[in-house]
């Protein structure tokens, strides 16, 4: 008898949870959506400190950073002096190099796209398809759990069919003020591959907002990269000629 | 037992033409396995070598999870150092240092990433074949700094010709960025496109300045005296490193090791030839099985005499095993000294295989091949024939202890 009704208890549950996620589902991709404007917002400037870690090794770049939308970025590297002058252009999913010691611009070949940025644990992928969580996959709501007494949101995010996407599926936390707390990459087996968390949330640019990211992989948890904002400033906008060719060999500061 | 000799000497040359007939045929799969063997135990060595000759060496000497990882922070710190206990090692003919990282190689129209290798333009002429197949412009020179040497296919991928600038980029072993801008100065050919497609070569002392190797290679490249004597080598060299380096592990690692595909694809092939050759066997021990019967069968009255007489069954059987081994023993002789004398012919003027196929060109197999008479190659087969036609002949043999002396003297 006690099994019975166990059984008849699982499966209303299941059915409630069932009804809960579908009806969620929208919200998931709201929830997504508007997480995606608060950390991007309509243009930004920033400075960044990326730290590459390695057991043995540990190197940091500091790269000026310009977004605009989801669409635009320019990253120009500021030190160390080696480095400086080594730039980045994101326009839609294409990707354009500049090094300053050969003064050339590349375009970053399709075959070259998985390989990593800057010798850091991100992906050209990830820069150049950052909008593809949005656009590529459907979301549904997981779980919930709290962070820093504010309720904390689990999302499964399920590539579309057919959509041109390097992962199996994503798992992301976003808490409910819309901050960012982790984004995990899992390849198609399922397995996960790498990971994002964010730490240190603070007010950044007029917002709260995670002050470091840090991306590792999934084999190596002593291998990561660490982004880390020294200044943050949201903008209404940014000239639209900011984002071309001749600003990646000569940005202005 | 003389008496038996003679008896069984007699037996085969009762029926000569039949006789003849069983021995060529032991003769000529004796003859095929030799030749067939020889041949593929020398294309072995030749696919090997050329392989070995294009790019990998025979052996390499490289930082521990190179060969997995390709990373470039995964170098050999000290070359000098290894050059000279490769210098004391016995059996080694030449050695050479490379140094390899994956960038962008870009020309004013395309874009590709491939494998930039830093070579020591003397000392790489020594160990592979990359200056004997250049086939436009030239080999680099020690003086050469920005020069580069880049395959057919890639030049053409590129659009590019002698003379003409690649912009190179990449990332150094300290994490910097590298890049040079370096000048199309020869382009080669070796056959392996895999090869061809992927890579380009500057000059060491360049790409270590380039990369921010701070002297440091990748791999240390060596050519042993023969192939044979690799096993040797790897084991003296391994022991020498491993004590002198404990800390920062270097790892020696032979061809095998380095072309896995390479051992696979030979494996492979060995076992298929095992397999027609052992049907080949089978096949002619079922025509000897007949001929043995038959001459059992004939002689059932004969038999039958002999038996009630009073010859001991076990000396009929004796009789008979001596007769097919004697049969076999020519048959393989003939077989092995005609095999040999095959073999040795095509050894010395080689064997033209034309219209070689692009799975055969990927390994670079020369469109001569030569086989190899080896001691293994000549006994294998001869080995499996005789044990095989024995297994054959013990059934009639067998067979003869069950006669009814009776019975026998009673058939026709």
């Amino acid at each position: 008898m006690t099994k019975k009704l166990l059984i008849a208890f699982c499966l209303a549950l299941f059915i409630i949870a069932g009804l809960c996620g579908s009806g969620k589902a929208e919200d998931a991709q709201a929830l997504v959506q508007a997480s995606f404007d608060y950390y991007r917002g309509k243009a930004s400037t920033a400075t960044v400190d990326m730290t590459i870690h390695r057991p043995d090794w540990e190197r940091v770049v500091t790269i000026r950073a310009w977004t605009k939308g989801q669409e635009e970025s320019l990253f120009w590297i500021t030190a160390p002096p080696k480095d400086e002058g080594n730039s980045t252009l994101k326009k839609g999913r294409e990707m354009w190099i500049y090094n300053p010691k050969v003064n050339r611009v590349i375009k970053l070949p399709p075959s070259m796209m998985s390989q990593s940025w800057m010798g850091s644990d991100f992906s050209n992928n990830d820069l150049a398809k950052s909008d593809s969580l949005i656009k590529d996959y459907s979301h549904s709501l997981t779980g919930t759990e709290t962070h820093e007494g504010k309720k904390v949101y689990l999302i499964q995010s399920i590539p579309k069919l057919e959509a041109p996407v390097v992962w199996g599926m994503q798992k992301l936390k976003i808490r409910e003020d819309h901050i960012f707390l982790s984004q995990a990459f899992f390849d198609e087996d399922l397995k996960l591959v790498k990971i994002m968390t964010a730490h240190d949330i603070q007010m950044l640019g007029g917002k709260l907002f995670p002050r470091a990211w840090r991306m590792q992989k999934a084999e190596a948890w002593d291998e990561y990269t660490e982004l880390t904002y020294n200044e943050l400033d949201f903008k209404e906008d940014l000239p639209e000629n900011l984002f071309t060719l001749t600003n990646l060999k000569n940005p202005r500061r | 037992m003389t008496v038996d000799v003679k008896m069984a000497w007699r037996n085969i040359w009762r029926n000569p033409r039949r006789s003849i007939l069983t021995m060529t045929a032991i003769a000529f799969a004796t003859l095929l396995l030799v030749f067939m063997l020889s041949f593929q135990f020398g294309s072995y060595d030749t696919m090997i070598n050329s392989a070995v000759k294009i790019h990998t060496g025979h052996l390499q000497v490289q930082a521990g999870g190179y060969q997995d990882k390709k990373r470039m922070r995964l170098a050999v710190p000290d070359p000098g150092a290894i050059g000279t206990i490769l210098e004391a090692t016995p059996d080694i003919e030449a050695y050479t240092y490379r140094a390899n990282a994956f960038s962008l190689v870009s020309s004013k129209e395309r874009t590709y990433g491939i494998v930039v290798i830093g070579i020591d333009p003397a000392r790489e002429a020594s160990v592979s074949a990359l200056k004997k197949v250049i086939r436009h412009g030239s080999y680099l020179s020690s003086t050469d700094t920005n020069q580069a040497l880049i395959g057919e296919l890639l030049a053409k991928n590129l659009r590019v010709g002698l003379g003409d600038q690649l912009v190179v980029l990449g990332q150094g072993r300290d994490g910097s960025v590298a890049a040079t801008v370096v000048e199309v100065k020869g382009i080669f050919n070796s056959g392996q496109d895999e090869f061809d497609r992927s890579s380009i070569h500057i000059p060491l002392s360049h790409f270590q300045e380039v990369y921010a190797m701070r002297g440091g290679v990748h791999e240390v490249v060596a050519l042993g005296k023969s192939l044979g004597a690799i096993p040797a080598i790897k084991k003296t060299v391994a022991g020498v490193i491993e004590i002198k380096d404990a800390k920062q592990p270097l790892v020696v690692l032979d061809w095998m090791d380095l072309m896995p595909g390479l051992v696979e694809g030979i494996q492979l092939d060995l076992i298929s030839g095992l397999i027609l050759y052992f049907i080949l066997i089978v096949v002619v021990a079922f025509s000897i099985l007949n001929t043995f019967l038959m001459s059992v069968f004939e002689r059932t009255k004969e038999f039958g005499v002999l038996m009630v007489i009073g010859t001991a069954p076990g000396r009929l059987t004796k009789v008979l095993l001596l007769e097919s081994l004697t049969m076999t023993a020519v048959g393989i002789v003939v077989g092995i000294i005609a095999g040999i004398l095959i073999t040795w012919y095509f050894q010395v003027h080689g064997i033209v295989i034309s219209g070689t196929s692009e799975v055969v060109r990927q390994f670079g197999i020369p469109e001569r091949m030569f086989p190899r008479l080896s001691f293994l190659s000549i006994t294998i087969g001869p080995t499996l024939v005789l044990f095989i036609t024995f297994l054959t002949a013990l059934y009639p043999a067998l067979k003869v202890r069950r006669l009814q002396p009776v019975e026998a003297l009673a058939s026709v």
